[in-house]
């Protein structure tokens, strides 16, 4: 996303708190579907949504242990990416070029953050607030951001200070495009802020967002 | 006698069925019935039984039930906490869901069967509507988790889950994508965690539940 | 630009008993409207956008038609007409995937544990052995022999499960046959295909059928059994990247377990049958 100027590879993928240990979610950077998943001691990985073997998303996998296995033939790859088994041959050790292929990914403030492969600059500093929840848009971040006039961009989405169902609100809306004119936002908010009223604030936003665009 | 269930394997209420009555370790007699291709729901056989010409079916031995939230509300009696921990409170909130999957069925249901198998439908709306059904859903597990529950309307599964269930976690089959719903996805989970769950075609397996297998047991 | 050879060959429409008087059954067929009713005579038609008749062939209990010149027969299943067998047509179902996807999954075991667990296969049973598999010379099909697969529960009383043999037969670029050991009457098969319908290159209809020896279960029984398979494997193919069936060797990484798919794709490859595929990396 580029914001204010200064470019940043780093795409917000959801909230530490949604991909517990030994669950695998999809996700999205830049028009590409991700695997996020998080082994049985924490360790958190983003791989292309696509099994080398036949395609099949690796997001509809299961995970055991530290491995990510395919829901369509089992195939399992280890937290380095390496393909470490196939069940259709139990015996063969798999041949070190089958891997899953990697993005970078981080974590900081309770957000899962994405990028490209080696090329990422520093993390967006989302410190102090603290995370509440992610929701999806029929909206384009553009359309985000002018329906927010008091927010202002910066690396990874829009925060400041906004009067939410009634109530003044630090809110910070990381910002992720997903397929077919969607956004999803991970919206974290100040610490003293009522969780609650946050979130059915952001339920408002939206509906008024749709309606703007929708209009 | 053992409970007979007039069923489709395809259909998500037939599913609940099946679901909670597994749960709650009650034996069903299954009875095939051609919904698809045969439409033999709809002949006079099968209206005699039921005059609206709908499935699931069970019958008890006492009654005919048609409609799938009471055969829920059947299967659980007996069975403590799956209608809710006996407070008002709870008892209300329960029949909420009850009312709120004929929602589901309406919406995501039908986008499904509209997808897999023909249905005449209007799509985009039952697509849209899903979509309400599924945020509302989402908000609501938000502000559950909040206060330390996982489930619908507790800290523990209730027929209300088992009712919302089905046509949430088949959503993708009628072209309504799950992806954006992370406190969705944990309460599926959850479910789908549960001691006696059973899966049906659309729903695969949790396989992370077993072990992996040693490498050359077989 | 639709090859000829795609053009050429026969394709499932519908069921031919559910097949009604105009305006019949409204359906696309590798992009292009057509219709499949019963005429005034009780003749089943096939006609397209313009009005104009195609060739039709009714077998297996289908409607099958083909949109431009037929080159030979369509193909038979000479065990449809054995005695003693039941015909099962098992209904439709409609699949967001490449109708080359559909046929390749179909000819696939390794994802019995995974897929179809508790049923056609369970960890830790996943081998798949070593099996045959040629291009028959007299009929140009595809066919796997010999392969063998740990299937649970093969039968009631089989307790800790059997060996179940499978044979695989393509006849048609979008159609398969599969042959499986009959647990109630060792030394015959089982017959169970699927007719696949292109209606674009990444949409299908998918028409599952089977004949076989039971004169027990009842044919809801049957049906359902056989819809709860192939609905297992719709979620898979609906997942796959890309929705079209890569024919770049490069793309996917087969096994030893996928010798059946490769040679679907060179076969389909060799005869220009591309509809429904991808030629080289996206
Ligand atoms: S496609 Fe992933 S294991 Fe086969
Ligand atoms: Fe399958």
């Amino acid at each position: 996303m580029k914001t204010g100027g200064r470019v940043t590879n780093w795409v917000a993928n959801g909230l530490s708190r949604d991909v517990v240990a030994g669950v695998v979610v999809p996700g999205r950077w830049q028009g590409v579907d991700l695997a996020i998943w998080r082994s049985a001691t924490g360790v958190l990985r983003a791989w292309k949504d696509r099994c080398p073997h036949r395609g099949m998303r690796l997001s509809h996998g299961f995970v055991r242990g530290e491995g990510l296995s395919c829901i369509y033939h089992g195939w399992t790859y280890g937290t380095d990416g390496r393909c470490r088994s196939i069940p259709a041959h139990p015996d063969l050790v798999p041949p070190a070029a089958i891997r899953a292929e990697a993005l970078d990914c981080a974590e900081a403030d309770g957000v899962i953050w994405v990028a490209g492969a080696g090329e990422a600059g520093p993390l967006p500093a989302v410190t102090g607030l603290v995370p509440l929840r992610s929701l999806a848009l029929h909206a384009l971040p553009g359309q985000i951001a002018a329906a927010l006039p008091g927010l202002r961009l910066f690396p990874g989405g829009l925060r400041g200070v906004v009067v939410l169902g009634g109530i003044q609100t630090s809110l910070c809306l990381l910002l992720q495009e997903l397929a077919r004119g969607q956004t999803m936002i991970h919206a974290l908010c100040g610490p003293q802020d009522d969780p609650v009223a946050v979130s059915r604030g952001l339920e408002d936003l939206r509906r008024s967002i749709e309606q703007g665009v929708a209009a | 006698m053992t409970p007979r269930l007039h069923d489709y394997v395809l259909s998500a209420s037939c599913y609940k069925v099946r679901l909670m009555a597994a749960l709650v370790g009650v034996r069903l007699d299954l009875v095939a019935v051609d919904f698809h291709p045969g439409r033999e729901h709809k002949g006079p056989a099968f209206r005699a039984l039921n005059p609206a010409g709908t499935l699931p079916v069970l019958e008890t031995g006492e009654l005919v039930l048609t409609e799938s939230t009471a055969m829920l509300v059947w299967l659980a009696q007996g069975h403590p906490g799956w209608t809710g921990d006996g407070s008002r409170s709870a008892a209300a909130q329960v029949q909420q869901w009850l009312a709120f999957s004929a929602r589901l069925a309406a919406s995501l249901g039908m986008a499904r069967l509209h997808d897999m198998l023909h249905f005449p439908a209007d799509i985009d709306g039952c697509r849209l509507a899903g979509i309400d059904c599924l945020r509302e859903v989402e908000a609501h597990l938000f502000e559950a988790r909040l206060a330390g529950r996982l489930f619908l309307t507790g800290d523990r599964p209730t027929i209300a889950d088992i009712a919302c269930f089905p046509n949430v976690a088949l959503a993708p089959d009628g072209g309504v994508g799950l992806e954006p719903y992370p406190g969705i996805r944990l309460w599926m989970r959850a479910i789908r965690s549960l001691p006696g769950f059973i899966e049906m075609p659309g729903i695969h397996r949790l396989h992370e539940l077993r072990p992996a297998p040693e490498r050359g047991a077989a | 630009m639709i090859p000829q050879a795609v053009q050429d060959c026969w394709y499932p429409l519908a069921m031919a008993a559910l097949t009604g008087p105009y305006p019949g059954r409204a359906t696309q067929l590798l992009g292009q409207p057509i219709r499949v009713f019963r005429d005034a005579a009780g003749t089943i038609r096939v006609q397209g956008d313009a009005g104009a008749d195609l060739p039709v062939i009714l077998r297996f209990g289908h409607v099958w038609a083909c949109p431009g010149t037929p080159q030979r027969d369509l193909f038979t299943i000479p065990e449809a007409d054995h005695p003693g067998r039941r015909l099962v047509d098992c209904g439709v179902v409609r699949v967001k995937c490449s109708p080359l996807r559909a046929v390749e999954n179909f000819l696939d075991i390794a994802h019995f544990p995974f897929v179809h667990t508790d049923i056609l296969g369970a960890e830790p049973h996943t081998e798949v052995g070593r099996y045959e598999v040629h291009i028959r010379e007299d009929t140009d099909e595809v066919w796997a022999t010999k392969v063998r697969f740990h299937q649970p529960q093969a039968a009631m009383s089989a307790e800790g499960g059997i060996e179940t043999e499978y044979m695989y037969r393509v006849p048609a670029p979008t159609a398969a046959v599969l042959y499986k050991t009959c647990p109630a009457r060792p030394g015959d098969w089982d017959v169970i295909g699927i007719f696949v319908q292109p209606l674009t290159e990444e949409l299908c209809d998918v028409w599952p059928w089977m004949a076989l020896y039971d004169d027990v279960t009842p044919q809801a029984a049957l049906i359902q059994f056989q819809q709860m398979i192939f609905l297992q494997d719709r979620s898979i193919l609906e997942n796959q990247i890309p929705r079209l069936l890569p024919l770049d060797p490069g793309m996917e990484i087969p096994t030893q377990a996928d010798l059946t798919s490769v040679a679907y794709r060179r076969w389909l490859k060799r005869k220009g049958l591309t509809y429904g595929a991808q030629m080289v990396a996206a």
